[in-house]
């Protein structure tokens, strides 16, 4: 049975599919927690996704050192983007909930062309021995980069998840997620709680960035060829809810990679967005959001 | 105060009868994108046309005048229409030259045959801009049909042989992206291999996709003798790393237009990269006999620029920049009827320019003595192997075979 083509076919479309999954989880974890939590629709995720990996390549340029040492840089580095942003840009708009989305839209576009005035379209990679590393699962062959985001992935997912569960700082969050104003009345530091959040958001993009820079080749508009796919990962999976991000990042993988093989690559997201819609129609919270939690963003929050 | 001594010293030389001497500059505006993410190639096409300007400019110039280049930054169509309309409108240019981008010079040379201008193509490669049959638009540099069978004729006369099959029991697999960029040239890489007996497979994509392994995946089921595919940069990278992540290993791989720069050099490495062959502009290493002047134009070029050229455009650029200059010199004028009527009537044989290239218009004013060529990578160096004549000295093919 193994040896069946069609099989062979399937185990290896399969493979592609959860490691497509890692990827989408990986992006999506720090926009379900700035979109999710904090209910801050922000567009330029995929754009500090981007500027991960140009940390991960100027780290490599700069300094010689490999993308997965550089963490260590570009993650500090974009918490306190990430934290500049939602103190400059987001604050200051906080009542103003559809003109932080354009706030946002704009945030966007400015990092794609400073980045693209830098570079001025070249193409650039991170050469990391281990891109060339591939090993074989069954009759599946992966690339170990891919495993490693996969892996890192369902670390950051577990993590984040007990961090909000049992953490103080984590309940926090939560508390100002679910009513603003009575976590004020509770104690909690809102300024702070917000602030922390949308920089551990921005350091998760990095983080991304870094593992998935020896995979792509490098430019300033691949952030927004990840973020519309990663918008629809965390609405299926649920708002707020680190396990619908992570399942729904498979979600959307497997749906990509099983429409791309057997129907057509051209209609892998035209496929991706039909089921889309039809999760939404049939469960308007998404797979793991709680009923309701799509209404919070609405709610006064001042 | 300095604006009345110009006047009148422009009054007294009229007077005088110097006209001639003062002669306006001859401008040719060049539209390219010199902003954004093209601008890198935008850029490089344009110094050559500047280097082509300065030869023509240290003999004297044409029809005694000194050339000018003008830019006008185009990375829209639209964008293409207003630099067009500012650069013959302020800047007073009498011809246009251009384009790194396809759908950038369809708009731009409809808005220049508007404003009664010549618009000289020498880089867009979409045989569907001169068979638009625009009476001021003429294309002396390939086209995408020149890319495609160029890429025919290596699989039939190097790989081949190379893999020991014969055309019939040959597999190639076509994988394009899915723009017409990638979309004509694989149409016509199709139909020629079809022709000839081949066996084909055809797979597409989006260059912006995430993910390419159900292309790779697509493809090694079909397990081809070669894999033949016309992408972008970062599709292409995507593709090869993919393909050596899935553990693909076609008989031979040859990629169309890209994939002979240092971007993807960076992104696979030599090692990697060893023996792909490569439909390509030909290059300033291609020997002297069949491109003359091929070696001056690469010295001239880091002379003036400090470092050796980014892209093998810019060798083209700089020739067609010159078939240009030669037409108006023929024409006796910068009218566009009358520059195209000479460019019609130019008749030189292939070998005759740095890069090969020699000059014959078909009735749309595609010149079919341009010719890509065939070069491989050779230790981290792209070198042209085909035609023979074309590889510089002590250069062979290497083992295309894929290890």
């Amino acid at each position: 049975m193994g040896d069946d083509p069609a099989v062979t076919d399937l185990i290896n479309i399969v493979a592609v599919g959860i490691l497509l999954g890692g990827i989408y989880a990986l992006v999506s974890v720090g926009l379900n927690l700035i979109f999710g939590v904090i209910r801050v629709v922000n567009f330029a995720q995929g754009e500090f996704v981007m500027l991960g990996m140009y940390g991960a390549y100027g780290a490599y340029a700069f300094l010689r050192i490999d993308p997965y040492l550089a963490l260590l840089i570009v993650l500090p580095a974009l918490f306190l983007l990430g934290a500049a942003v939602q103190r400059l840009i987001i604050t200051p708009l906080q009542n103003e909930p559809s003109m932080q989305i354009f706030a946002t839209f704009g945030l966007l576009l400015l990092l794609e062309n400073v980045v693209l005035a830098l570079t001025r379209g070249t193409a650039y990679s991170v050469p990391s021995q281990l891109a060339q590393v591939s090993v074989s699962i069954g009759s599946a062959q992966v690339g170990l980069v891919r495993v490693i985001a996969l892996l890192a992935a369902s670390a950051v997912a577990v993590a984040l998840g007990l961090f909000l569960k049992y953490a103080m700082l984590g309940k926090a969050i939560r508390a100002v997620a679910q009513d603003r104003r009575a976590a004020l009345l509770m104690g909690v530091n809102v300024d702070r709680v917000n602030l922390v959040t949308f920089g551990i958001g921005a350091a998760l993009a990095g983080l991304a960035g870094c593992l998935l820079s020896p995979i792509y080749t490098l430019s300033p508009q691949i952030g927004t060829t990840f973020i519309l796919p990663a918008f629809a990962v965390v609405i299926l999976g649920g708002l707020g809810s680190v396990t619908g991000a992570y399942v729904g990042g498979f979600i959307v993988g497997m749906t990509e990679a099983l429409a791309g093989y057997y129907l057509d690559p051209a209609l892998k997201h035209a496929v991706l967005f039909a089921v889309f819609i039809i999760v939404l129609v049939v469960r308007p919270s998404g797979l793991f959001g709680q009923v309701g939690a799509e209404e919070v963003g609405l709610r006064e929050q001042s | 105060m300095l604006a009345r001594f110009r006047l009148s010293a422009a009054l007294a030389a009229l007077a005088l009868g110097a006209v001639p001497a003062l002669a306006q500059e001859l401008k040719i505006g060049a539209i390219n994108p010199y902003s954004g993410g093209m601008a890198l190639y935008g850029d490089e096409l344009t110094r050559g046309y500047e280097l082509a300007a300065e030869q023509a400019n240290a003999t004297g110039g044409v029809l005694g005048r000194k050339v000018a280049i003008v830019r006008g930054s185009a990375t829209t169509p639209q964008e293409g229409i207003a630099a067009v309309e500012q650069l013959v409108g302020r800047d007073k240019v009498e011809a246009l030259i251009g384009t790194y981008v396809t759908a950038i010079s369809n708009a731009a040379s409809e808005s220049a045959l508007n404003n009664s201008k010549i618009y000289w193509e020498t880089a867009a490669l979409s045989r569907d801009l001169t068979n638009r049959g625009l009476p001021n638009f003429a294309r002396a540099t390939p086209s995408s049909d020149d890319f495609a069978r160029r890429s025919v004729e290596g699989t039939l006369k190097l790989v081949a042989p190379a893999l020991g099959k014969a055309p019939k029991d040959l597999k190639v697999w076509i994988e394009h992206e899915d723009s017409a960029y990638g979309t004509s040239i694989a149409k016509e890489q199709e139909k020629l291999l079809k022709e000839a007996g081949v066996q084909v497979g055809v797979g597409s994509h989006s260059f912006k996709s995430v993910d390419l392994s159900d292309s790779i995946l697509r493809a090694k089921n079909f397990a081809p003798d070669l894999w033949l595919g016309t992408n972008y940069v970062v599709d292409a990278n995507l593709l090869l790393r993919t393909a050596r992540e899935q553990n693909f290993k076609p008989g031979a791989i040859m990629l169309v237009g890209t994939g002979d720069t240092f971007e993807t050099a960076e992104a696979l490495g030599k090692d990697y990269l060893q023996g792909i062959l490569l439909v390509s502009y030909p290059r300033a290493d291609i020997s002297e006999s069949y491109g003359p002047g091929a070696g001056k134009f690469l010295a001239a070029y880091r002379e003036k620029y400090n470092r050796d050229p980014i892209a093998p455009q810019a060798m083209g650029a700089f020739v067609g920049m010159k078939i240009l200059l030669e037409a108006v010199k023929t024409a006796g004028s910068t009218d566009y009827d009358k520059v195209m009527k000479a460019a019609a009537a130019m008749d030189k044989p292939l070998g005759t320019y740095e890069t090969g290239y020699g000059v014959k218009f078909d009735d749309k004013m595609q010149n079919t003595r341009a010719l890509p060529v065939i070069a491989q990578w050779q230790d981290g160096q792209v070198r042209a192997v085909y035609p023979a004549e074309a590889a510089g000295q002590g250069v062979k093919p290497i083992d295309l075979q894929r290890k």
